[in-house]
């Protein structure tokens, strides 16, 4: 079975959402990022698309890293055990989560030396 | 300034430098010796009380500060022209480059507003060019504002203005409708138009506005989960891009180029794409590698925004 972590796809409910979540109001998001807040509007129900810049301006602003995608992804690829695996692994300190980083690391140095070809072929 | 004079009744000095500033900027694209004509053009008119001469050379000389970027200063008066001018075509002009330098600005808002007007003063003229200089303007404003239908609207009229002869404003009009159903989600039609688009550029020998028409082919080719096909022109369009310096096409196809490899499962290929969009083009933003690596954003992207 496949254990890529596949896409979960950025609609404009999940940036309404998310607007929300960080209680500004539309017009208030749209003059941070430089568009009209009627675009924001009609982005917000699936029918603007932005510019890459535009799109990161507003990740920006909402601070975004992957966690906070992280229950939507876990309900759709991860088994329990992954969801555990890094549940336990945020609850690290830092410090402990680079030794872990690493680790994970070394070993996948590891197995990515061992699939390849020998150059003595 | 003295009473207005009629452009084409001036058979003079002042006119014969207007016109040699054109020729110079449509044959030879060179800035500084078209800028000497018009302005030469300007202080006959001055001299000769020719205002509406005056106006259009002016105008003549808006676009090319436009074109370098530096029209600031020129605006407030390019602005008067569109109020003042009786002469239709030099009203037009005048509005057609503030909507220009508006659009260029990011003020989409004014753009529209000016490009409406040199809409309405195209229907007064009988020139084809202008129109459908005019309405592929409306168009683009139209797509970067994601209202596609409308967009298409205006390049279908464009289109039907255009000789049918290969050229490449028939090619990038036919690349601006492709673009359009693509995002409509009318994906076939959205192809044939493309490679229509494409098939022109090759013949035309003209390789950096293939970087356009390649970047649709890449969405495309993407969303209909082709990927091979979508690899080979997003590849195609980076290169040209690197090789034309034309750094929006660079970033799009960076992007597409990830999505593809996250799509055909080369992570180790995908994030190395997304990291050199990181580090070319948002080198403060250094999660956007891994947000791009577990979001799919395609939805909310615009190509020509």
């Amino acid at each position: 079975m496949s254990r890529k972590i596949r896409q979960v796809q950025l609609v404009g409910g999940k940036i309404r959402q998310l607007r929300k979540e960080h209680r500004l109001t539309q017009s208030e998001l749209a003059g941070r990022i430089g568009v009209q807040q009627s675009d924001l509007s009609r982005m917000e129900q699936g029918e603007y698309r932005v510019s890459l810049d535009t799109l990161f301006r507003i990740l920006a602003e909402f601070d975004l890293g992957v966690g906070e995608f992280f229950d939507d992804v876990a309900r759709t690829t991860f088994t329990p055990q992954d969801v555990q695996l890094v549940r336990h692994f945020r609850s690290l300190p830092a410090e402990d989560q680079r030794e872990v980083q690493e680790f994970i690391g070394f070993k996948r140095a590891k197995m990515l030396d061992s699939k390849k070809p020998s150059s003595d072929q | 300034m003295a009473p207005a004079a009629s452009v084409k009744a001036q058979s003079s000095y002042g006119q014969s430098q207007l016109d040699a500033g054109q020729t110079c900027w449509r044959e030879t694209h060179d800035l500084r010796r078209a800028m000497i004509h018009f302005d030469a053009a300007m202080q006959w008119a001055l001299e000769h009380g020719a205002s509406e001469l005056w106006d259009r050379a002016f105008c003549n000389r808006c676009a090319l500060e436009i074109e370098a970027g530096e029209a600031g200063e020129s605006l407030s008066e390019l602005r008067e022209i569109v109020l003042r001018s009786r002469d239709p075509e030099t009203g037009f002009l005048a509005a057609y480059h503030m909507a220009t330098a508006y659009d260029l600005t990011g003020d989409s808002k004014r753009a529209r507003f000016y490009a409406n007007i040199a809409r309405d003063r195209v229907e007064r003229l009988h020139r084809t060019d202008y129109r459908i200089g005019s309405l592929n303007q409306m168009g683009n404003l139209l797509l970067a504002a994601s209202q596609f239908e409308e967009a298409c609207s205006e390049y279908e009229q464009a289109y039907r203005l255009l000789s049918q002869e290969p050229s490449v404003e028939l090619a990038m009009v036919l690349d601006n409708i492709g673009y359009c159903r693509l995002m409509q989600g009318r994906h076939q039609e959205a192809m044939l138009l493309l490679h229509r688009s494409l098939r022109m550029l090759l013949k035309l020998k003209l390789e950096r506005p293939q970087a356009f028409t390649r970047l649709a082919l890449c969405y495309a080719h993407l969303d209909l989960g082709r990927f091979r096909s979508a690899l080979l022109h997003g590849m195609r369009a980076l290169e040209i891009a690197t090789t034309y310096d034309d750094p929006d096409s660079a970033k799009y196809a960076l992007f597409l180029l990830g999505e593809v490899h996250n799509q055909l499962g080369n992570e180790e290929l995908a994030y190395e794409h997304f990291c050199r969009l990181q580090q070319r083009f948002y080198p403060g933003a250094p999660n956007v590698p891994n947000v791009l690596m577990a979001l799919d954003v395609r939805s909310l992207i615009n190509l020509k925004a």
